[in-house]
């Protein structure tokens, strides 16, 4: 009997185990099947419509299986609306952001976590952070707008990859502080007997124990960066705009032009599905630990 | 070991240095920036215009801006039922997928996609797919006998379609993040209810539940406190319209300052949605604070 406990590992969970010794079954497949079905159609409709003929994707009856493929819509949003400009936007912004934020976002959090501040500073940076996560984005909107405008800085990246960074920055402490107190500190105590100093510690002995956790913030940043529009539309005028903009664009200035309209968001959706499904345990991971962190 | 913690403590700061000058700088000054303009009168569109102090008129007007009421409703409604059914909804999908085998990953990677997708994508995906004349939902729907529905221009169903769109995007969010605690419950205590007969029902009641609901309680407050943000979804599918029926809080703040040029109203709309929302967070961490402390 031990070894026939032991022959069978924790392959299913306690939650799975309980509901498929019931009637579960078609209860589940049910589920999974109204679920896949009501992410997938959208999605097929999305994907179709981009590479419907313009009479297609305007027609009612609406066509379900086009007729034809063209890659029309692609080459109008790349010539005509200059749509590769803007993706170049989107990375410069959302990368130059995600390393930003997770340097800063991973030292300020190693600080807090293992530096030697007392208790009570401790507990009031965790809660400043805390709340700097939750408050509303559009409370900043108007002195933003302004300041840039004075600064001159509006309609540029820089504007957008300032606050981005500050956006992300509190969620990515908190998702490290999580990492970080997870690491054994008796690691930290005998490197520091060996007189390795606290750059050296965090750079060379956690840092690479955290790996997960960085890959989860950059991801989470990268993710919340390129899909950002709320300041993407009132810090850019042209020069700057990022996708998003581009996709409300075409609700406010072309109407009807879905098959555009459906390219540029299939433009817009791939890199962040790619980079998502790469990293999918971690990106998982980090929800999880945001989630229960705070 | 004390030799080290005078260059430790010089560390320490300059490690948390860049962030704290940067969220003082990018977050804090502008907060106190609209603390200050809520006292004036600023009208962005006028050239060379001094801003006027006017000391609390702004905040009078609150109290009498009936379109604001009807605002803070619709942000209340949509926001209680949008998450109220990703919670049910999640927790539901989150029960079948709760698995670490193979197809539960795959169906991960799918479910996963909307929540990853942009919001103003998601947007003008659905208002393509919601048009009452040649979209694909009233076609669909016209099979099983159910005439052309105004999704997006009749002011009930508006309301109802941002909320479809919120649950569609986001309950993936909450099974994920269900399944992950699932996952984690212990075993045993369920096997021993199994073998004394309890019914799966009373099992998830009595124990599934209960020792869920510390991560229901976060998963609540973040999609709550999110849901008070929402924006991009309902700014590209009916900005607010049709007239007020969708009209939101971040949406209104950003009318009056960037449509209508009224900084100093808009200032002290953020001020008082920057209050709400911090009494709510902490009502919301005092009750999960509550709820940690019987757990452990």
């Amino acid at each position: 009997m031990v070894t026939e406990k032991r022959r069978k590992p924790r392959d299913y969970t306690s939650v799975e185990a309980i509901l498929s010794a019931f009637a579960g079954r078609p209860f589940k497949y049910i589920m999974i099947t109204l679920s896949l079905l009501l992410v997938l159609f959208p999605l097929y409709w999305l994907t179709t419509s981009a590479f419907k003929l313009p009479q297609e994707y305007l027609a009612y009856p609406p066509v379900i299986v086009p007729s034809a493929l063209t890659t029309e819509s692609f080459t109008e949003i790349f010539t005509r609306d200059r749509v590769l400009t803007y993706f170049g936007n989107s990375m410069i912004i959302s990368i130059v952001t995600t390393a930003l934020t997770t340097l800063f976002g991973s030292m300020a959090a190693y600080a807090v976590v293992r530096g030697p501040l007392g208790k009570r500073a401790r507990s009031i940076f965790g809660i400043w952070f805390l709340v700097q996560k939750m408050y509303p984005a559009i409370a900043t909107a108007i002195p933003v707008y302004l300041v840039m405008r004075t600064l001159g800085l509006m309609d540029t990246q820089m504007a957008l990859i300032i606050m981005n960074t500050s956006f992300n920055l509190p969620l990515v402490i908190w998702l490290m502080m999580g990492f970080f107190e997870q690491t054994p500190y008796s690691l930290e105590e005998s490197a520091m007997l060996d007189g390795c100093g606290f750059m050296g510690r965090f750079f060379r002995i956690i840092l690479p124990m955290t790996k997960p956790g960085l890959i989860a913030s950059a991801i989470l940043t990268f993710n919340a960066t390129w899909n950002e529009f709320l300041f993407a539309v009132i810090l850019s005028i042209k020069r700057s705009k990022t996708l998003p903009v581009v996709i409300a664009g075409f609700i406010t200035d072309r109407g009807l032009a879905w098959g555009p309209m459906a390219a540029t968001a299939l433009v817009t959706l791939i890199p962040v599905i790619i980079l998502t499904w790469i990293v999918q345990k971690d990106f998982v991971n980090g929800l999880a630990m945001g989630a229960v962190k705070g | 070991m004390n030799k080290y913690r005078n260059s430790d403590k010089l560390a320490t700061w300059l490690f948390l240095a860049p962030t704290l000058i940067y969220l003082g700088i990018t977050a804090l000054l502008p907060l106190l920036y609209s603390l200050y303009l809520s006292f004036f009168r600023m009208k962005l569109n006028l050239p060379n215009q001094v801003p006027r102090f006017i000391g609390l008129d702004n905040y009078a007007r609150i109290l009498s801006d009936k379109l604001l009421h009807t605002s803070t409703w619709n942000t209340l409604l949509f926001t209680v039922v949008s998450v109220s059914l990703e919670v049910v909804l999640g927790m539901m999908v989150a029960m079948v997928i709760c698995s670490n085998k193979r197809w539960a990953r795959n169906v991960t990677s799918i479910l996963m996609i909307p929540m990853v997708m942009a919001p103003v994508a998601v947007g003008t995906l659905w208002r393509m797919m919601f048009d009452s004349t040649t979209g694909i939902i009233n076609y669909l729907l016209s099979f099983v006998g159910i005439p052309g529905i105004n999704w997006l221009s009749d002011p009930t169903m508006a309301m109802v379609s941002v909320i479809f769109v919120n649950v569609w995007q986001l309950t993936p969010w909450v099974t994920i993040i269900c399944a992950a605690g699932l996952k984690a419950l212990p075993g045993d205590c369920m096997q021993a209810a199994l073998v004394d007969g309890a019914t799966p029902g009373y099992i998830f009641r009595k124990i599934v539940l209960p020792l869920m609901k510390p991560v229901l309680v976060i998963v609540l407050m973040i999609r709550f406190i999110d849901g008070f943000k929402v924006f991009d979804t309902v700014y590209v599918m009916t900005n607010g319209g049709p007239g007020t029926a969708t009209e939101m809080l971040p949406n209104y703040i950003y009318k009056q300052g960037l449509r209508f040029f009224d900084a100093g109203y808009a200032a002290s709309l953020a001020i008082v949605f920057v209050l709400l929302m911090s009494v709510l967070s902490m009502g919301f961490l005092k009750w999960r604070k509550s709820e940690e402390e019987k757990v452990w």
